[in-house]
């Protein structure tokens, strides 16, 4: 098959194993314009570089900045250590005992990739980058293909190395594939363009993986300030749960305040049918949202409850994105507590990473109570009768983003899309979408990542598809601050993107761009709540 | 990494928030908010800033923004014209709050 993408800034395999400066770098030249009023790459806010002072402590020799912040070893003797780890890290990746949860499917990925780069041009950091080699998701792939053929495989003499492509491991190599680690938002895009099924975005996920269980080398705000967080505190928010409580006496008042009905917030109740476990992001950046679901579970009569548990009121898995013993633990805390309470149902929240981690990934561990999933619920709820909806109350545009966890690696697809076409007569498609949709350019935990000048990076770069997408989306509109536009994500990491790409431009201010969920809308269009329930000045 | 202005001399991290909040004091919120585009504090900067400090000495962690908007009458078009870059990024740091985390 031909493909017309070709690497303006080429890289071969073997530059990754030698020692530079950096290896690769993204001009603001690089990237395309995005649509006006961002057009102007003058008046763009511009790419912070990476601080001398980082620089000198940390590992940084990959790109124009850092996720990781990789500790320099002492001397040559830690560096081979650190190299000795990651080649027994290597192994037990492909071994069926330390890596059963994937191991089929990232063997198939090794062995039977045709290198046709079918897929390379559904990458939207490959595209934003002005195609840029380093982020070609197969040359990150390539990287680990050629280590297992070497290290795990070996054997074949020299017809099999010369097949196979060679490439020499040092601490360069080790230290910048942990980075390249980070640069995929695991939106698993370009597996699905892939004509045997391909799995980029497993590779990076397995290769976090083994950097992180077998060299206890994480993102932090995955792991210590994640799921260890979540563990010991209750949330990854750092909310304890005196905090979240007071949290939502606070939402319960304000939702009586502005919609007329007085909601109450119920905690711990045995025996209740439905177990909501919302990602707890949603309490303190976004508390209109699950202000909304309290309210609805209420008037439609529905017998439901929250945990105050640790992790019981944070359905965050942040496991998922890179460690599958923490996503296990996290996801074992969950289903065991509501087994406690005896609850029918576990109710999901708006979030995509949520919904894949407890609602499928979490199935090979046991057999857990049902769980359903917000999209699902929402449908049900709008079209039971039991609401009274006038959808002319949402008399704005909106667009809806698709969360990559929930179309591309669920399938659920249609259920939001028909609450909206039915609740929101300003209704448009974004383009591609459904299981075509663009990541927000978050993804895999990035939302919550700024540290260095990462922001910067995962706007310009990881995100500019989905600004791109968005203002398009809002093209027939009068394009000013005066006509406010809807962006309905229903999954808080990407609300967190999404809210950091229009405060960088400032959306809001010069575009009328807004953004929330999908139940807030549902509640917008009740008639039985007084007056408009979305409100621009508070958003 | 270190931070200095005039006399001042404290810890921060890569983004410039507080290491140890517990050597914040009234001179130090100045050296932070002059790192956000802030040269005074007014009455009203102050009114945020220990709003926060209360809110975290007694939770641990930086409020919900719509509570602190309700709680100190400030709508958050008024937050953002106090501390440019923000609540979380730009008033937490004054305030000599850690780095929230997670999707605050």
């Amino acid at each position: 098959m031909a493909v017309a993408v070709k690497s303006k800034k080429k890289l071969s395999i073997r530059d990754f194993s030698k020692p530079s400066e950096q290896l690769a770098h993204v001009d603001p030249e690089d990237l395309y314009p995005l649509p006006p009023p961002y057009d102007k790459v003058e008046e763009q806010p511009g790419f912070k570089r990476l601080s001398e002072e980082a620089k000198r402590k940390y590992e940084a020799t990959l790109d124009d900045t850092m996720v990781v912040n990789i500790p320099k070893p002492k001397d040559k003797e830690e560096e081979d250590k650190l190299v000795r780890q990651f080649v027994s890290g290597l192994e037990k990746l492909f071994s069926p005992e330390n890596n059963w949860t994937f191991l089929q499917p990232l063997t198939l990925s090794m062995e039977h990739c045709a290198r046709c780069q079918t897929c390379i041009k559904d990458c939207p950091i490959y595209e934003a980058s002005g195609y840029n080699d380093i982020y070609r998701p197969t040359y990150r792939s390539e990287i680990l293909r050629r280590l297992y053929f070497k290290y795990v495989k070996g054997g074949g003499g020299w017809w099999k190395k010369f097949n196979n492509g060679d490439i020499e491991l040092n601490w360069t190599l080790v230290s910048r594939l942990l980075e390249l680690s980070y640069r995929c938002t695991l939106c698993r895009r370009c597996a699905q363009s892939c004509p045997i099924g391909v799995d980029n975005g497993q590779i990076s996920h397995d290769l976090r993986k083994l950097f992180s269980c077998e060299m206890e080398l994480a993102a932090k705000d995955l792991h210590e300030k994640g799921t260890i967080q979540q563990l010991t505190v209750g949330s990854s928010t750092g909310m304890n749960a005196l905090v979240v409580k007071d949290n939502c006496e606070f939402i319960d008042e304000d939702m009586e305040e502005r919609t007329g009905i007085k909601v109450e917030t119920v905690w711990d109740k045995e025996g209740a049918d439905v177990l909501l476990i919302h990602n707890a992001g949603e309490f303190l950046a976004w508390p209109d949202n699950p202000g909304a679901f309290a309210l609805i579970l209420q008037e439609m009569g529905i017998s439901w409850t929250l945990s105050s548990e640790i992790a019981g009121y944070d359905g965050v898995n942040y496991g998922l994105f890179y460690d599958d013993v923490q996503l296990a633990r996290i996801a074992m805390r969950h289903y065991e507590i509501a087994e406690k309470l005896k609850v029918k149902k576990i109710l999901m929240g708006e979030c995509g990473h949520l919904t894949k981690a407890m609602g499928v990934v979490g199935d090979r561990l046991t057999q857990a109570t049902p769980r359903e999933n917000a999209m699902a619920f929402l449908d049900g709820v709008v079209f039971s009768g039991k609401l009274k909806l006038d959808p002319s109350r949402n008399d704005f545009p909106v667009t809806l983003h698709d969360p990559c966890n929930m179309v591309r690696s669920m399938g659920i697809v249609e259920p939001q899309r028909r609450v909206l076409r039915h609740i929101a007569p300003k209704f448009r498609e974004m383009h591609p979408h459904g299981v075509r949709n663009y990541c927000c350019g978050g993804g895999s935990g990035w939302a919550i990542m700024s540290q260095n000048n990462f922001l910067d990076w995962r706007i310009q770069v990881s995100g500019r598809k989905k600004f791109e997408q968005i203002l398009n989306a809002f093209a027939d509109e009068d394009p000013g601050a005066e006509t406010p536009k809807y962006v309905c994500a229903p999954c808080s990491n990407c609300k967190g993107q999404i809210r950091d790409l229009f405060d960088y431009y400032g959306a809001k201010e010069k575009s009328g761009l807004y953004y929330g969920g999908l139940i807030e809308l549902v509640v917008n269009a009740m008639v039985d709540i007084k007056g408009r329930f979305i409100d621009w000045e508070i958003m | 990494m270190i931070f200095e202005w005039e006399d001042i001399k404290i810890e921060v991290d890569e983004d410039g928030f507080m290491q140890e909040p517990d050597q914040w004091n009234e001179r130090v919120a100045l050296a932070l908010a002059s790192t956000e585009g802030v040269s005074e504090l007014t009455d009203e900067h102050w009114k945020l800033v220990n709003y926060l400090r209360e809110y975290y000495q007694k939770f641990g962690i930086a409020p919900m923004i719509r509570k602190l908007c309700k709680e100190t009458g400030f709508p958050l078009k008024k937050v953002y014209e106090l501390f440019p870059s923000g609540p979380a990024k730009g008033a937490c740091k004054v305030a000599g709050l850690a780095k929230p985390t997670g999707c605050v």
